[in-house]
Order: C-alpha cells, then structure tokens, then sequence
C-alpha cells in the first residue's frame, strides 16, 4: 500500500454519518447471514408445508368439536414460526458474546441504544424473511380479504418478531451460564408459544394452560394476525398488547445490555 | 494526545488495571510491553470505551471516554489479538462492512480501499473465502486489515502479528509505520521484545496492571544500570555468593532468577576474567558465561525482577 493513495479518517468526516444509517448496517449484518445459509429457508419451508398439508390436514380431520380448526391451525402455526426464529438473535449475541465478536461491535462508532434496536431490529427482519415463503401460502389458504388485511397482519408478526427479539435479547444479557441460557430460552419459548391460542382456541384449554393465554404477545400476534386475514375489524386490543409487548423488552434488553456492558462482564 | 490519569479496572476483586497514569502523544508508535494478563488489553478496551473505567480518567484528544463515547469511538479503531470476524463473511465483506461502519466513503472508495489493503497483504484471492476456513494467520491478517483499511486518528493493534510467518510480521510493521506516517497515532500492545523495540518510538512497560516504565527503546536500555550484562548460569541453582560481585566498582547490580545470574556491569570484558577467577575460588561451578549489551528483555528484568516468557 502506498502512504500517497489513503488518508486518515478524519473523524470530523464521521459526523455526517447518520446514527438511522449507522441502525441500517447493524440491522443488515444480521439479516445478510441469514442469505449465506438459504438452505436452511428452503428445508425449513418444506417441512413447514409437509408439517401443514399432513399433519394439520390429518389431524383437522379427527377434531370434531372445532370445525374450521385447519386454517386456524395454519395462521397460528406461522406466527410460532416468527416467535421461534425470533429468539435466535438472543442466541447469536451470547454466542457473539462468548466468543469475543461483541468487543468489536462496541468499538464501532453506534450509540449503545441505537447498537440494541438494530440488533432487534435485524433479528426481527430476519425472522420475517425467513417466514413470508410459509406467511404467502398461508394467506392464500385463508383467502385474505384485500391488501390491507395482509399488509395488517405483517405488521402484526412485525411487532411480535420485534418484541421477541427484545425478549431473547434481555434473557441473553441477563443470564451468564451458557448451560442455564440455553434453558431458559428454551422455556420461554414453549411457553410464549404453547401456552397461547396459535394452535389451539383458548375454550378447549385446560385451566392452568388457559390462566396464562391471553397474556401471551403470541396470543395478541395470533389472533390480531386472524383478525386481519378474514377481513374482520381490526383487533386494536391485539396490536395494543404487541406494541406493549415491543416496548417493554425493548427498554428491559437495552437496560441489562448496559448494565452487563458498563460492569465489564464481557471481560 | 491520549491521556490516561490514574486509571484503573476492577473485575470483581481482581485490578486489571490500577493507578495508571501515561501520556500518548499525536503521531508516535507507542508499544505497550507487559506479559500476558499485565492488563495491556483492558487498556485499550478502557480507551475504546468498551470497559467504563472504575476510577481515574481517560481521554482522548481532549475528549473522556466516559462523557463522549460515541465521539472517542468514530477517532479509534482497535484490531484485536484474537481475531473478532465473522467466520461466515470472506475477508472481502468483513472488511466492507466494517469501512461502511467507520467511514463516510462511498461504495467506489470503500471497495477500492478494500482491494488495495487485501492486495498489500496477499490475501486478494482469498476474499471470498469464509474466514472460519482461513488458518491462524489468514484470520490475523483480516483482523489487523480492519484497522488498516479504516486508518484511523488513532490505530490500536494487540498483538499484531501473532501467528504471522517473518515476511509478514515485517510487512505489517512496515504497513503499521506508514500508518503512522501519514498521522495516525498507534499503540501496539505485544509481548514480543524484537517487537516493541523494532517497532516502537516510545515502550511502556506494563506490569500487574501498572505502568512500570516509559521511554524511547535506546533511552530504556540506556537507563539500565552499567550499560552491559553478564548472564552466568551456575550449576544446580546453588546460592550465589553476591557480594564477593558487588565488590568490583564496575558491578552496578546482582540477580538471580533459578540458576541463572544477571549481572549489571559496565567494562565487562576487562573484568570477566576477574569475576570467573572470583567465583571459582569461591566453589561456584559455572556452566555458561554470555556477556552482551543491555538489551530491551534486559530492561524489563531490570523493572519486573522476571523475564518476559
């Protein structure tokens, strides 16, 4: 390299850097690693239609007490999708965290907060990236009303992808043993999805199942997402409760992100 | 100008830095030279504001790392001892991304820059390779390649040419120097001697967290006492009989580490005939005598009392 062809960055250049710019980039360096592995899209897409058109056929069939359970079982099995690749970002950061990359990525010249919503925010696009191949089927399953409707329930999984991602982010930064991580995750996950209406309707729950439903973001993203495709009013109840649900973890995860950062924990 | 004033670190109960107090001046190559675990990399993370100082003060051109952050961290670029890359990327979008993160260049610029870096280091046609697949090296070289793309105000390099062959431990040297050339400030923190003193205008040396010593590498050496060194290694690590060495006027200083002596001492050659005579009257068997001039291990002995394996 020759001294006469680069300059020193002068950092009065960096001032023009927009921090939105700055939340971009972080955002699509996680959203780009999901490119470099398309397979996993492909295989996952295929065994969620081979999941949807077998298994839920099947077993739409045997229940008798709730017809029309096939497209409620389709809806709310894409909206677990979103939830489970959600928290894959938590993953990634105690990963990254481990291994040293989370150093660097606190040299680089974003603010801490604006560092934590990209990384929210990419995990969030990510997962939708991930899921519009099974969301497209689905929604053409449902007959989906107008344009409206859809774009009403993308923004429904939107802010349930958004509001995970801020979960799995608190959890990652708040819990120190990788064993004990990735045991809580796992229960918050079963949990969030599980116990909430996505698969089944909240009337045939059992009592200790059904107690905890209606609180769960999978819940409100469900059936605001049900809401949405059939062209019905709009569930502002549902969306309330995502938007309350973004807001919270988002505040909690970026609150223990710089307590944990700050202590030096990392070290 | 970087100023550390009294700055320390704590981790739980451990200090991994205490009481440290030094200037770094515009446009030097200063090497930071301490063991590992001396407290060399929480240093410079304390400076790249990844680690909130625990007391004491760092600023960076005039600005504290703690109050203006974001405004310390578009100045510094820090190329870390373990690689931080991402393995899935190839170095070609390690590096471009990292320049769309500390630049405002526009995508020409960026890629040209990439290219020429990766070109310097021979690493062009490795590019799209995914880094978890390069060797040990490969992957020092993208790391110490951030830096050296970005060229920042301030260059920070720990350890920059660990698990690097000799051509291009003297490549990254000399891309470091003209780095410096064209006005960055750069701080190497090593562990390697012929490093910091081939390297560096000005060596700290650091030790259990603290600054123990700074200077030019010559005016270190020069500082030791006597100017020469006589290395004796003794049989079976027997005691040394001190005094009867102290005894000669040109005999600044005696060590002993196991059973190898360091004596300080200047007009060395006149006098070794001497100090072997001495010693064998005095029953010392001597199994190997070396005498050299000051060197920079010499110096860091001379402030730590150990060598720097």
């Amino acid at each position: 390299m020759s001294s006469s062809t680069i300059q020193v960055t002068d950092s009065s250049d960096l001032s023009g850097q927009s921090t939105s710019r700055l939340v971009l980039q972080m955002a699509r360096r996680d959203i780009s690693t999901l490119f470099r592995t398309p397979w996993i899209i492909i295989s996952r897409s295929l065994a969620f239609i081979i999941q949807l058109f077998v298994f839920a056929y099947l077993i739409s069939g045997l229940v008798v007490k709730f017809p029309g359970f096939f497209p409620y079982y389709a809806v709310g099995s894409v909206v677990s999708v979103v939830a489970s690749i959600s928290f894959i970002i938590g993953y990634d950061i105690f990963e990254e965290a481990e291994e040293g990359l989370l150093d660097y990525l606190l040299t680089l010249p974003i603010p801490r907060r604006e560092f934590i919503i990209g990384r929210a925010l990419g995990g969030a696009v990510r997962a939708m990236i991930y899921t519009i191949p099974m969301f497209a089927i689905v929604a053409v399953l449902e007959n989906f009303s107008n344009s409206l409707s859809l774009m009403a329930a993308i923004l429904d999984l939107f802010l349930l992808a958004f509001g995970v991602t801020g979960l799995s982010i608190t959890v990652a930064v708040s819990v120190r043993s990788a064993n004990r991580f990735d045991v809580v995750l796992a229960l918050l996950e079963l949990a969030v999805s599980r116990a909430s209406t996505a698969l089944y309707p909240l009337a045939f729950m059992p009592s200790y199942v059904a107690a905890l439903a209606p609180f769960s973001p999978v819940t409100f993203a469900a059936d605001s997402t049900r809401a949405a495709l059939s062209g019905s009013s709009l569930d502002i109840l549902g969306l309330a409760g995502l938007l309350a649900f973004v807001a919270i973890f988002l505040g909690l995860g970026a609150t223990f992100y710089f307590r944990r950062l700050e202590g030096g924990v990392y070290a | 100008m970087i100023g550390f004033d009294k700055a320390g670190k704590r981790f739980g109960t451990l200090d991994a830095v205490k009481e440290f107090s030094m200037t770094i001046q515009d446009e030097e190559i200063l090497g930071l030279l301490g063991p590992n675990g001396a407290g060399k990399t929480t240093l410079m993370l304390m400076m790249g504001t990844v680690y909130r100082p625990t007391s004491g003060k760092i600023s960076v051109n005039g600005l504290d790392v703690v109050q203006h952050p974001n405004d310390v961290r578009k100045m510094i670029g820090i190329a870390f001892q373990d690689p931080r890359v991402d393995g899935i990327l190839g170095a070609f979008d390690v590096l471009n991304w990292h320049l769309k993160m500390t630049t405002n260049l526009d995508k020409v610029e960026r890629e040209d820059r990439v290219e020429k870096v990766l070109r310097a280091v021979d690493l062009w046609d490795a590019r799209n390779k995914r880094t978890w697949l390069m060797s040990g090296g490969m992957r020092k070289k993208v790391e110490d390649c951030k830096v050296l793309a970005q060229r920042p105000k301030i260059a920070v390099f720990d350890e920059p040419t660990a698990f690097l062959d000799v051509p291009s431990r003297l490549l990254m040297w000399k891309m470091i120097r003209e780095l410096r050339d064209e006005g960055s400030t750069v701080i190497v923190a090593t562990n390697m001697m012929d490093e910091a003193e081939r390297l560096s205008d000005r060596v700290a040396i650091v030790n259990l967290g603290k600054l123990v010593a700074i200077d030019a590498p010559e005016q270190l050496k020069g500082k030791t006492k006597g100017g020469e060194v006589l290395e004796l290694t003794v049989g079976n690590g027997q005691e040394f009989p001190r005094e009867c060495l102290t005894q000669f006027s040109e005999v600044q200083d005696v060590s002993q580490e196991n059973n190898k002596v360091t004596v300080y001492l200047s007009g060395g050659r006149l006098l070794l005939p001497k100090i072997v005579e001495t010693l064998t009257n005095r029953g010392v068997k001597i199994d190997s005598v070396h005498l050299k001039e000051v060197t920079l291990e010499d110096v860091f002995l001379n402030y730590t009392g150990h060598r720097l394996e």
